[in-house]
């Protein structure tokens, strides 16, 4: 069946938004992530302008992060201060990454850059992830994630303890000054605000290897900060782009939200490392796929500008 | 008295050949405009199930003329992103492309093919065909005729991928009547991607290579009812719409969230 969608101005089956949201919101709910580094380019093979693709996602994703938030919180794996201090660094962060980007335009190399930081970011967070987690396995650590936190007490971590303001984490059973979330916070907020993505395949990892939290507790609160971030995405968005297409959006939550139910529940049944090294083969796949797009010839050298 | 007569006569005769002259006038000044042209399905309306619809244009035309359908949005001007390659290697966006005086739908269909019936100047002159198209429109920045042509065969890659281009041909079916004129029609396949509009609809009648005669009609496409609603608002109500889309999300997930708790989905 077809619907009609008013603000993409365009029809599509029921069938394609339903499917991608349940595609994407098990990947939410398992690992953490907004899932837009997929979701967008598949919207946009499906024929939505790029535009209301971006926009759209950002309102689906408020659903599916409201779900999968909500399961991981039931079993209490969602650190709410460690989440509050991400989200005032990553909305600092924020506000830096979009002057970035007028000046990017303004030197007129924007989209060189913004690709290229993409591909990097994409490329050593995907490779640094699988080989950590694949050496980890191999070791067969019941308690990776505590002993890999003594082995690099070096001097970084005596600098981050000779940091003032410390504060206890209790969820996440980590002790570190209040800057240390708010900075790296900030730093994927910056990132996320230059390549135009909601930041989660950053934050996860930052979570994991240099906060040191377990990796169930990321998940659930790397959910709970995205959550904010797009709300706020979604309400600039409608606001100054008019961009939101709301029947694609109520379409791509109905899969969503029961597939964030049913990654967190998935989820918790496997370890840790087996998250991190699948995490780490969908960020390599799409490393992969979007370096063919930039050597392959595209069939259209023409698109649809951005905004208007 | 006679004289009278004939005069009477005579006025009668320069009145009925006058009448007669001008009834000649007003006949022709209709009867020349033997083409005529009409779209049915000519209002279309966009529901929530609006998946495209079907336009067929019909009419009567002189016997041994062939014909040009020609379907068109009004012109603007459209900036599209251009591809490519930087470093010789990597293809990505580099800069914009001005296309001004471009049609957003544009369909031209033909008895024959365009080159075979038309001479190149009326082709031009009527903007009929994509290389009638593109004289008419122009693209910046493009150096030289070479690189324009390059431009303007991407845009119209670019709007056939989307439904709106097209250039067919020996798609129009036409009957010869027993009075000698001949009746047309032809069904089009109209897209979804059509954006709502006014879209006009001229036939020409060619012969010799010449337009000889040209018919117009309409064809409006619409939104209405909820899609008509929420466009409007997304639009006009933009923070309004903005907060209803995260409220909906946030009580969607929510929602599922107790729905799956309640079904034991967890722990």
């Amino acid at each position: 069946m077809y619907l009609y969608l008013p603000v993409a101005l365009t029809s599509i089956n029921i069938l394609v938004p339903v499917g991608l949201g349940l595609a994407v919101g098990l990947l939410s709910g398992l690992f953490g992530v907004g899932g837009g580094f997929l979701m967008t380019p598949l919207l946009i093979m499906f024929g939505i302008p790029s535009t209301v693709a971006a926009a759209t996602d950002s309102n689906q994703i408020v659903a599916a992060s409201t779900s999968g938030t909500y399961a991981h919180w039931k079993v209490g794996n969602v650190d709410f201060k460690m989440g509050l201090y991400l989200l005032a660094g990553g909305f600092l962060g924020g506000i830096v990454g979009v002057q970035a980007i007028k000046l990017l335009h303004a030197m007129g190399n924007a989209d060189f850059v913004i690709k290229m930081t993409y591909v990097l970011m994409l490329g050593i967070v995907g490779v640094y992830m699988f080989i950590e987690s694949l050496q980890s396995m191999k070791k067969k650590k019941a308690s990776v994630d505590e002993k890999a936190g003594k082995e690099k007490e070096s001097a970084v971590g005596r600098f981050l303890k000779s940091l003032p303001l410390q504060t206890r984490f209790e969820k996440s059973g980590i002790t570190h000054s209040v800057f240390v979330p708010i900075v790296l916070g900030a730093f994927v907020g910056v990132l996320a605000a230059i390549m135009g993505v909601g930041g989660g395949f950053l934050m996860v990892p930052i979570m994991v290897y240099m906060l040191r939290m377990p990796m169930h507790v990321v998940v659930g609160t790397s959910l709970f900060q995205i959550l904010f971030t797009c709300i706020e995405v979604t309400f600039l968005q409608a606001y100054t782009n008019h961009s939101v297409d709301f029947i694609l959006a109520v379409l791509l939550l109905l899969g969503s939200t029961i597939g964030a139910q049913v990654g967190a529940v998935f989820g918790r049944k496997l370890k840790a490392d087996q998250l991190k090294i699948l995490l780490a083969g969908i960020v390599l796949a799409v490393t992969v796929k979007i370096i063919f797009e930039l050597t392959l010839t595209p069939s259209l050298l023409i698109s649809q500008a951005g905004g208007h | 008295m006679k004289k009278m007569r004939v005069r009477i006569a005579d006025w009668g005769i320069a009145m009925i050949t006058a009448l007669a002259f001008i009834f000649i006038l007003v006949f022709t000044g209709s009867a020349s405009a033997m083409l005529t042209a009409r779209a049915n399905h000519d209002h279309i309306t966009i529901d929530f199930f609006y998946h495209g619809s079907t336009v067929s244009v019909r009419g009567e035309s002189d016997p041994n003329v062939d014909l040009v359908i020609k379907i068109t949005a009004p012109e603007e001007h459209q900036v599209l992103k251009q591809k490519g390659k930087v470093g010789g290697l990597l293809w990505m966006n580099v800069g914009q492309l001005k296309f001004e005086h471009t049609p957003n739908f544009y369909a031209v269909y033909s008895t024959r093919k365009l080159d075979e019936m038309l001479d190149r100047e009326e082709m031009e002159k009527y903007v009929i065909g994509y290389p009638a198209l593109e004289k008419h429109v122009s693209v910046t920045p493009a150096a030289n005729e070479e690189e324009k042509t390059k431009w303007f065969n991407e845009f119209v890659k670019f709007k056939e991928a989307s439904n709106v281009y097209v250039s067919s041909f020996g798609k129009i079916s036409t009957v010869a009547r027993a009075d000698g004129r001949q009746e047309y029609s032809i069904l089009t396949d109209w897209p979804y991607q059509a954006a709502p509009g006014d879209y006009l609809v001229t036939v020409y009648a060619v012969n010799n290579g010449k337009v000889v005669e040209q018919a117009e009609a309409k064809v409006n496409v619409e939104q209405a009812g909820l899609v008509k609603t929420l466009s409007t608002m997304a639009k006009n109500s933009a923070a309004l719409y903005g907060i209803l889309s995260i409220g909906i999300a946030l009580g969607a997930g929510f929602g599922v969230g107790l729905v799956f708790r309640k079904g034991g989905g967890s722990h």
